[in-house]
């Protein structure tokens, strides 16, 4: 009897040693394969600047690239644009009249449109609807022998491709972000004037008195590599994909969920770096 | 082809009205901060700055004229803050004109106000330093709010022994108003005044017809009389 149940303890601990064993193979998996990526990402991100200087330009396929991106995208961006600016004004007023400071509702409207509402949303919507499209556009060449057969034509793909396409995604995505900026001030502008009554110069004259060139500019300049994280990211996933038509899938999946959390990053760097640069 | 050339001209126009707006927006931030108007320099040197910022405004009768370039410490005891003005205000800006700090409503930003100063004096000149209001800061005040308040406590602390003599009964008003021996000692008082005054009625009635008072009231009765008589003939002669 206490054999048996020795045999037993003996086989319940072998059990557990070998599910720990294939737990850690597993996080070793994981984390060289996290670092696989990463180390492919840098070759592929030196491939990018090195193809990005060297001539030809592409110069019909990136302003095709700019019109699919920035053009294409302006009606869902200027639409959330809008609402947004009209939403957050509807929300704050009960609370900034309970202080009695409605009148600062232009400028705290302003301030947090220019710094943070408008950058981020305009590039977490272009990630989504940009970056799932490269994703899936370029896994779906990739399935389909297209970039190798422009391989064999003598065409650079790289270059045709994904050089193109990070430029048009680096310099539309902050023409999106002013535009959808500006609807976001007429949506709040309206707002404004749902619970209270304030004159359009009025409302202006708010919003730029309580902008600072210390406001708009980072805010600006972090725009630039928002669109170029979207671009390149997406761009490597599509790039890289090789698990056939499935790969599609998940190469636009990978492509949205990378972009998006790398937004959130580099937005947090850069208020980081803004914060240490002003003070 | 047609569609391509199509596409550059949205592009165009997107990309442009995109360009468009930021610099209209840059521009109307920059015409805010006084950048793009041609303008003057003029330094204050105060003791405290309470709060005043880079950036702040600086006003001159309730309007924006400018904004505060620079604040520099230069001794223990001197703040000297710098300001741009826009040029056009120049002429109204008299050489007495004072700076005082002050605060853009109770939860607003700090505003440098300048006083227009005297009429016949001359105009203030570019780069000179200005007369200026030492501003009431909130220490200030809050000093102030505790001196009244410790003054406001001695007074309490003196009403409450006041008013603890007046409830246990002890000085004047507190004997009055709550010693109930005292009560019943005034009703008494009272009883005892009416009385007297009854029989003081009674007294004067006694002597109205006694022999020897009685000439002396009908004397009095009668003077009243002649003078009403003389009252209604004057009335009637002016009628």
């Amino acid at each position: 009897m206490s054999e048996q149940t020795n045999t037993g303890t003996v086989e319940q601990k072998k059990a557990d040693t070998t599910t720990e064993v294939k737990e850690s193979v597993k996080i070793t998996a994981g984390l060289s394969k996290f670092f696989e990526q990463v180390a492919d990402f840098s070759i592929f991100m030196g491939r990018y600047f090195r193809e990005l200087i060297r001539p030809p330009y592409e110069i019909n396929e990136i302003l095709k690239q700019c019109y699919l991106v920035g053009y294409k995208s302006l009606g869902l961006v200027g639409i959330t644009g809008f609402i947004m600016g009209l939403v957050l004004t509807l929300q704050s007023q009960p609370t900034l009249a309970e202080f009695g400071a409605e009148a600062w509702l232009p400028n705290m409207v302003a301030v947090s449109i220019v710094r943070e509402i408008g950058p981020v949303i305009t590039a977490l919507i272009c990630a989504g609807k940009v970056g799932s499209g490269i994703g899936a556009e370029l896994a779906s060449m990739k399935v389909t022998e297209q970039i190798d057969a422009m391989e064999v034509s003598g065409t650079n793909p790289f270059k045709y491709i994904v050089v193109s396409r990070v430029i048009a995604t680096t310099l539309m995505i902050p023409v999106l972000v002013v535009l959808s900026n500006a609807l976001a001030f007429i949506g709040a502008y309206i707002g404004v004037n749902i619970t209270s009554d304030v004159s359009f110069p009025l409302f202006f004259a708010k919003v730029f008195e309580a902008l600072k060139f210390s406001d708009v500019l980072p805010a600006f300049i972090k725009t630039f590599f928002f669109g170029f994280a979207i671009g390149i990211i997406s761009c490597y996933k599509g790039y890289n994909s090789n698990k056939g038509t499935e790969g599609v899938g998940l190469a636009a999946n990978a492509a949205v969920v990378t972009a998006s959390l790398i937004i959130f990053i580099l937005d947090m760097l850069a208020v980081q770096v803004t914060n240490t640069i002003l003070n | 082809m047609k569609k391509e050339s199509g596409n550059k001209i949205k592009l165009g126009v997107f990309v442009a009205t995109g360009v468009v707006l930021f610099i209209a927006g840059i521009y109307f931030i920059g015409k805010t901060k006084q950048l793009f108007n041609t303008t003057f320099r003029i330094s204050a040197e105060f003791a405290n700055v309470s709060g005043l910022q880079v950036g702040n405004n600086v006003r001159f009768g309730g309007i924006t004229v400018g904004t505060i370039e620079d604040i520099n410490i230069i001794s223990d005891t001197i703040v000297r803050v710098d300001m741009v003005i826009d040029e056009d205000t120049r002429r109204f800006i008299r050489r007495d004109a004072r700076a005082i700090i002050g605060s853009d409503g109770l939860m607003g930003n700090k505003v440098m106000n300048i006083t227009p100063g005297t009429p016949g004096q001359p105009e203030i000149k570019d780069k000179d330093m200005m007369l200026t209001i030492t501003p009431v800061s909130m220490d200030d005040m809050f000093a102030t709010l505790k001196v009244t308040a410790d003054n406001a406590a001695l007074i309490t602390d003196d009403m409450a022994a006041v008013f603890d003599n007046i409830r246990s009964g002890r000085g004047t008003i507190g004997k009055l108003l709550m010693d109930t021996t005292f009560a019943g000692n005034l009703d008494k008082t009272i009883i005892n005044v009416k009385q007297g005054t009854a029989g003081f009625n009674q007294n004067m009635q006694a002597a109205k017809k006694s022999i020897l008072l009685r000439g002396y009231f009908k004397k009095k009765e009668q003077a009243a009389e002649d003078k009403k008589e003389e009252k209604q003939e004057k009335k009637n002669e002016s009628k």
